[in-house]
């Protein structure tokens, strides 16, 4: 229908705002059409108004909205910073070391498949219910995209650059830094964006099981008192903050790796 | 000129690889000389070992049996004398254009203000002057063989060993960076093997011509073009009869 070059054309770009304006409109005008037809399954854009404001006024356990959000936040960044320092520099030593990768390789490779929120029960008998388990849980969780992917991205250098650095007299530290770290970088990347999005997962669930403040508490709070607005409330939130995070990921990208278009 | 110094003895190469399907000969008791100063073009088909060679002479492969002698002494593995301009190009993506030629300089533990200044003169001399801070993805393919030339230059190698450089540019472009070469050739004396699968880009460059066969690679013929003065005419009665000559003799895959 569109031919390449009308794609770039301004009536082109027009068009297809228009389209995604009016498909969200179109999807809460039904939500507004199924909450009207059966207000038991979905509360009305007032109540959920009402709803959100009185999270302010009554806090819940004792704080408001904005602490629930910045508990789960800071949770996940304490714990991904872990997670990408540690992860990072694991994924590179194994990637680079055969020895390593021998010795820990099959270990990590062992432990991989377990999903994150499968260690939940462990990690609370072990170290109960405060900040730092579920901090361990998120690590838990993120921290093997970051391994993953760092180590295929040091593993998989392409031959060509490695015969150049090898052809120019690069001696091993040479090769690590000047060949192999940048070239691994959009493979790192790739894994820190998977792991954004699992710690953002990882946390809501285990704030979920067991905690008093977080977003995932708040969603627990309104699915037990029947509160079908705080959870779409949670809900929103999580998504917005989760498209947060991975954008300043794709900026941060962009900023350390100015060669990638 | 001292053309005829031995600079590079290439004595009986071959290399034969191995894998689970059985082995395989792409180099068969290859030998030749390199002379001090010339323009060596090694001529071949496609597929018949050239980059397996080249890589030989530059460490880079091991050899099956031969030997390699620079200035009469047995070399094996990288070698400081010897530079090259790789086949597939082969520039780092996210280095700019300054930082790929200065990187071998880099290896070298050269510091940094001296090493900008030996880059500078070799982007300057290929004609590259404005684009230090690009990336090579925003270079059309003939300015971007020009880094790989200037990278290759920059170490001031002895020899400089260039694995079809024009072959995946266009006739134009093609034409234009042969003329180019020439003139950095004559500017900066390096000895030069050159690789290539086109006929008329080995008799517009060569000072001699050394023909390899289809695979397994062997010597054919060794040609002598010092008869012909540089730049060369390419519709000249001369070039063309020596052209025709030496196509007379090469396998029919070229
Ligand atoms: N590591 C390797 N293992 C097995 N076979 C190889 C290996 N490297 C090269 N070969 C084979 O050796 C032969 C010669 O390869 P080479 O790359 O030297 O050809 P070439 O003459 O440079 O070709 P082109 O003109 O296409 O560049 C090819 O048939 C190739 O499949
Ligand atoms: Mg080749």
């Amino acid at each position: 229908m569109f031919t390449a070059n009308k794609k770039k054309s301004i009536l082109y770009r027009l068009l297809m705002m228009v389209l995604s304006v009016s498909s969200v409109i179109l999807l809460l005008a039904a939500y507004r059409a199924v909450a009207l037809a059966n207000p038991l399954l979905l509360p009305s854009f007032d109540q959920i108004g009402e709803r959100f404001v009185k999270l302010f006024t009554t806090p819940i356990k004792g704080v408001p909205l904005t602490a629930h959000v910045i508990a789960s936040l800071r949770r996940v960044l304490i714990a991904m910073g872990f997670a990408w320092v540690l992860g990072i520099l694991f994924g590179f030593s194994i990637g680079w070391s055969r020895t390593l990768n021998a010795i820990f390789g099959t270990i990590f490779e062992l432990f991989r498949p377990i999903p994150p929120i499968a260690w939940i029960p462990i990690v609370i008998m072990w170290f109960g219910v405060g900040e730092f388990p579920k901090e361990l849980i998120v690590f838990i969780g993120s921290v093997i995209p970051v391994v993953v992917n760092t180590r295929s991205g040091v593993m998989y250098v392409e031959k060509q650059y490695t015969d150049v650095a090898r052809a120019f007299g690069a001696s091993r530290f040479q090769m690590l830094k000047e060949v192999v770290l940048p070239s691994a970088i959009p493979s790192i990347f790739a894994g820190l964006r998977t792991s954004v999005s699992t710690g953002w997962t990882v946390v809501l669930a285990a704030e979920m099981l067991a905690a008093d403040r977080g977003v995932g508490a708040l969603v627990m709070r309104g699915w037990m008192g029947n509160d079908m607005a705080l959870v779409l409330i949670s809900i929103s939130v999580i998504a917005i903050i989760g498209a947060i995070l991975s954008f300043t990921l794709i900026k941060l990208e962009k900023v350390v790796c100015p060669w990638m278009h | 000129m001292d053309a005829l110094k031995k600079c590079l003895e290439v004595e009986h190469i071959s290399k034969t690889f191995y894998n689970n399907k059985g082995y395989f000969t792409a180099i068969d008791d290859v030998s030749f000389d390199v002379h001090e100063g010339e323009f060596l073009v090694l001529l071949g088909p496609g597929h018949c070992g050239k980059t397996v060679l080249l890589n030989i002479l530059a460490g880079l492969e091991e050899k099956s049996g031969g030997r390699v002698l620079y200035k009469g002494q047995e070399i094996n593995g990288v070698n400081e004398e010897m530079s090259m301009v790789f086949q597939l190009l082969s520039l780092m993506p996210f280095k700019t254009v300054m930082e790929n030629v200065e990187l071998p300089l880099k290896f070298r533990g050269m510091d940094k203000k001296q090493r900008r200044e030996v880059a500078q003169h070799y982007i300057d001399l290929v004609g590259l002057t404005g684009f230090e801070n690009a990336y090579p993805h925003q270079l059309s393919g003939g300015m971007k063989q020009r880094v790989g030339i200037a990278r290759a230059y920059s170490v001031h190698p002895e020899i400089l060993i260039m694995d079809e450089p024009f072959g995946q540019l266009d006739a134009q472009t093609r034409y234009l960076m042969q003329q180019e070469i020439l003139r950095i050739w004559q500017e900066e004396k390096r000895t030069v093997i050159f690789v290539t699968n086109n006929i008329e880009e080995a008799c517009y460059l060569g000072d001699r011509i050394i023909l390899l066969s289809s695979c397994p690679a062997t010597v054919k013929e060794i040609f002598d073009m010092s008869a012909l003065a540089k730049p060369r005419d390419i519709v000249s009665r001369e070039f063309l009869e020596i052209r025709s000559k030496i196509s007379d003799q090469t396998d029919l895959s070229m």
